[in-house]
């Protein structure tokens, strides 16, 4: 049983480090994989950075050829999630410079945010409904916030990422993820009052 | 009891799972007293689970696109790749030929130049010529094509 628990526990452990050797041979099996596991967190997360769904769309193509063609940088010694959100963070802030040179937040603000789109898992037409309803007003209250408080509430509430994941993936320190947790959650509680269940 | 200690509880509300013990205990006897922050707990908690109760889910048309299009930019990068390994080994066998034949070469404009009883640097400036202009010239070909090695479908994503 022991044994049984230490292979799992190894598996476990040498999951990133496959991935970085997968991504070093460029392996695309790999990457289809990949794809796969992390769509829905990925094009949420871009969805909320980029604060539009097709800008969100394009940017999420982008960030897994970057990652083909960087994947060498992983080291493995961190979630892959955590490098992922931060090719996709970067990338995003690049193509948002080169719109325009005003800040991340200010052209966020700009953009039209497109309600987003509930998951189809073929419910009755009136949940349909309420669950479009509950998924605009939870969208329209997370983009009325500032670009990076919104970005971390997301990552973790959302994405389930540690403090520390945060800082890595936002390059912000520490002190600075807890403050814009807290000053984030306190703006945008006020706001979901309506969408609460 | 002073501002400090509810906004200290609040943020510790916020900051959640990784606390120490002794902080959770202190939160846990700060709640039993103040109602406010019991009530802010009880908020963010809601706030959370509106959050996460959020549906959302990609296109699977978005996911096979994008498969396709890594996979594509794979066996671009791959053919990259592959050039610029003929080229390298293109340059190897180039440098051991010339490491071959330059004694051989510079024997023949040798004797070439003394059969025509020219000067010593007329021959070595032809030897030197012959030497320099191909590989110039196919240097200015390649610089002038410019594309030689990343390749043409590179340009169609962008």
């Amino acid at each position: 049983m022991n044994a049984i628990a230490y292979c799992f526990v190894k598996a476990m452990e040498s999951e990133p480090r496959a991935i970085a050797r997968g991504l070093r041979r460029r392996d695309p099996d790999l990457l289809d994989r990949l794809i796969e596991q992390y769509q829905h967190r990925l094009l949420r997360y871009l969805v909320y950075l980029a604060g539009n769904r097709e800008l969100a769309e394009d940017l999420f193509q982008e960030t897994w050829i970057r990652v083909l063609e960087r994947g060498h940088q992983y080291d493995g010694k961190h979630e892959f999630s955590t490098w992922l959100y931060a090719v996709a963070r970067n990338l995003t802030i690049d193509y948002l410079r080169k719109k325009s040179p005003l800040s991340l937040d200010g052209l966020m603000e700009d953009e039209e945010h497109a309600p987003l789109e509930p998951a189809d898992t073929r419910p009755m037409a009136w949940e349909v409904v309420q669950q479009h309803e509950q998924a605009e007003r939870i969208s329209a209250a997370l983009v009325s916030i500032p670009a990076e408080y919104r970005e971390t509430v997301v990552l973790r509430f959302q994405e389930g990422l540690a403090l520390e994941e945060i800082a890595t993936v936002t390059g912000a320190k520490l002190g600075t993820v807890k403050s814009r947790l807290y000053r984030g959650l306190n703006m945008l509680m006020p706001r979901l009052k309506g969408a609460q269940a | 009891m002073t501002r400090d200690v509810h906004d200290e509880a609040r943020e510790l509300i916020v900051l959640g799972e990784s606390l120490s013990d002794a902080r959770r205990a202190w939160l846990r006897a700060h709640l039993d007293e103040c109602e406010a922050c019991l009530h802010y707990a009880e908020a963010v908690n809601g706030a959370v689970r509106t959050l996460r109760s959020l549906p959302f889910a990609a296109d699977s048309r978005l996911v096979r696109a994008t498969q396709m299009r890594v996979r594509f930019h794979a066996s671009r990068l791959r053919e990259t790749r592959e050039r610029l390994w003929l080229v390298g080994l293109a340059c190897l066998a180039v440098g051991l030929s010339a490491t071959l034949t330059v004694p051989l070469l510079w024997r023949l404009f040798a004797w070439m130049g003394e059969s025509a009883g020219v000067s010593s640097w007329v021959w070595q400036a032809g030897f030197a010529f012959f030497w320099i202009v191909p590989a110039l010239l196919v240097s200015a070909v390649l610089l002038a094509r410019g594309s030689h090695l990343t390749g043409n479908g590179e340009k169609q994503w962008r």
